[in-house]
């Protein structure tokens, strides 16, 4: 499957939403296995909430190697690299289950650091 | 009708500054009804206050009360021209029209206009031409710029929208951009979402601020990974040698290329702004690959 980012998005991937509908697109294809290219040619703008949606929520369920392998990424800048790669490494850490007690602790501790 | 007047001081963009502000909502916040802001006292206006003064107007409004602003009482030339030649004036009644110079206009967004925003900040801010970018690099700032926003509508539970304002200032060749929101603010959200452990109320709001713009960190929940927008923005002040400075409730962050503090302040209001300094050399805004 090749997924043309402006025709279907538009010059700007900036918002959840639409990060949203290129994930709802691509989900189940890459789920079974068959490769994915998002073609981004002629999109000039990106943001971390879009890919956040379209490509860090589908670590959710398929492994980091794994999408690695199945999603191909092309014309796409490098600013727009440098936010997909961010958004990859953040997603395969994040687990989902918020541990306020640790957030709190955490919270906690920095302030401690800083304050030494 | 019995009416509050508001005298608005003289205000820059420090810290003493904020707190004239934030003064100023205090009072209005306590009060909500009938307010009306004279200028007769006003020797100096910056963006920031702008913003936060259209902010609060429009705060005001929202709980059924009125607000005038007496642009008669503008009687400092400079304070006037900055009023309406940024198109504040004029959005709130006055018959002076805004004009182009060094003002980025005064603007509302009741809701999360992307494509408007990215064209005020990419044509309006940063494209205006006075630091000579790349358009890759015009967009590139853009972008970090838009995460501003995004937390905004996203998580600040603002039922008015966001409010901005900026100028270009010749004389040091900076680009300011301010950027309010009047929502809970950053750790009265942060308490809340952690509100169920025991020690959430007390959680100093530097600790909330400087877990906000640790990357990763986020209060969204859900299965999407988030909490990226500040971190990248922050990354972005550093490298171009700029200042961002949050005001949040009674919490102060203030990120610049030295490194960044984050600070318990004696006044507080319900709310964030953002404000950012950007230096307008050349130098500092290429990509590797543009010599």
């Amino acid at each position: 499957m090749k997924i043309n980012i402006k025709e279907n998005i538009g010059p700007r991937c900036i918002i959840k939403e639409d990060g949203q509908k290129i994930y709802d697109a691509i989900y189940e294809v890459l789920k079974r296995g068959e490769t994915v290219t998002l073609d981004f040619k002629d999109v000039s703008q990106f943001a971390s909430p879009f890919f956040n949606f379209a490509i860090g929520q589908l670590l959710k369920d398929i492994k980091e190697a794994d999408l690695r392998h199945l999603l191909h990424i092309e014309n796409l800048n490098e600013t727009g690299k440098m936010v997909v790669e961010r958004v990859i490494e953040n997603a395969a850490k994040y687990h989902g289950n918020k541990d306020y007690r640790k957030i709190v602790d955490d919270i906690l501790a920095e302030q401690a650091k800083e304050a030494n | 009708m019995s009416q509050m007047i508001i005298y608005v001081p003289r205000i820059n963009d420090g810290p003493k500054d904020f707190a004239k502000l934030f003064n100023i909502w205090t009072q209005v916040n306590d009060y909500e009804q009938h307010v009306r802001f004279d200028f007769s006292r006003c020797g100096f206006l910056r963006p920031n206050a702008v913003a936060f003064l259209g902010g609060l107007a429009r705060l005001v409004e929202s709980r059924n009360g009125t607000v005038v602003f007496d642009w008669d009482s503008a009687v400092n030339p400079a304070v006037h021209a900055n009023l309406c030649q940024n198109g504040f004036a004029e959005t709130f009644g006055s018959p002076f029209s805004g004009w182009t110079g060094n003002s980025i206009p005064y603007r509302e967004d009741r809701s999360k206009d992307m494509n408007g925003i990215m064209d005020y900040l990419a044509y309006n801010w940063i494209g205006r031409g006075w630091v000579h970018v790349s358009n890759r690099l015009r967009d590139a700032i853009s972008e970090r710029m838009w995460e501003i926003y995004d937390n905004a509508f996203e998580h600040s539970g603002t039922e008015i929208g966001v409010f901005s304002c900026g100028q270009y200032f010749p004389h040091n060749d900076t680009l300011l951009l301010s950027v309010v929101d009047y929502g809970q603010g950053i750790p009265a959200k942060i308490r809340t979402f952690v509100g169920s452990d025991p020690r959430a109320q007390d959680l100093p709001a530097s600790a909330c601020l400087r877990w906000a713009f640790t990357r990763g960190k986020s209060t969204s929940t859900g299965s999407v990974a988030r909490g990226l927008g500040l971190d990248l923005l922050k990354e972005f002040v550093r490298v171009n040698q700029g200042t961002l400075e949050v005001y949040s409730n009674e919490g102060y962050a203030i990120i610049d290329k030295d490194g960044e503090a984050f600070e318990n302040r004696d006044i507080s209001f319900e709310g964030t702004v953002v404000h950012i300094t950007l230096r307008c050399d050349e130098k500092l805004y290429r990509f590797k690959d543009e010599t």
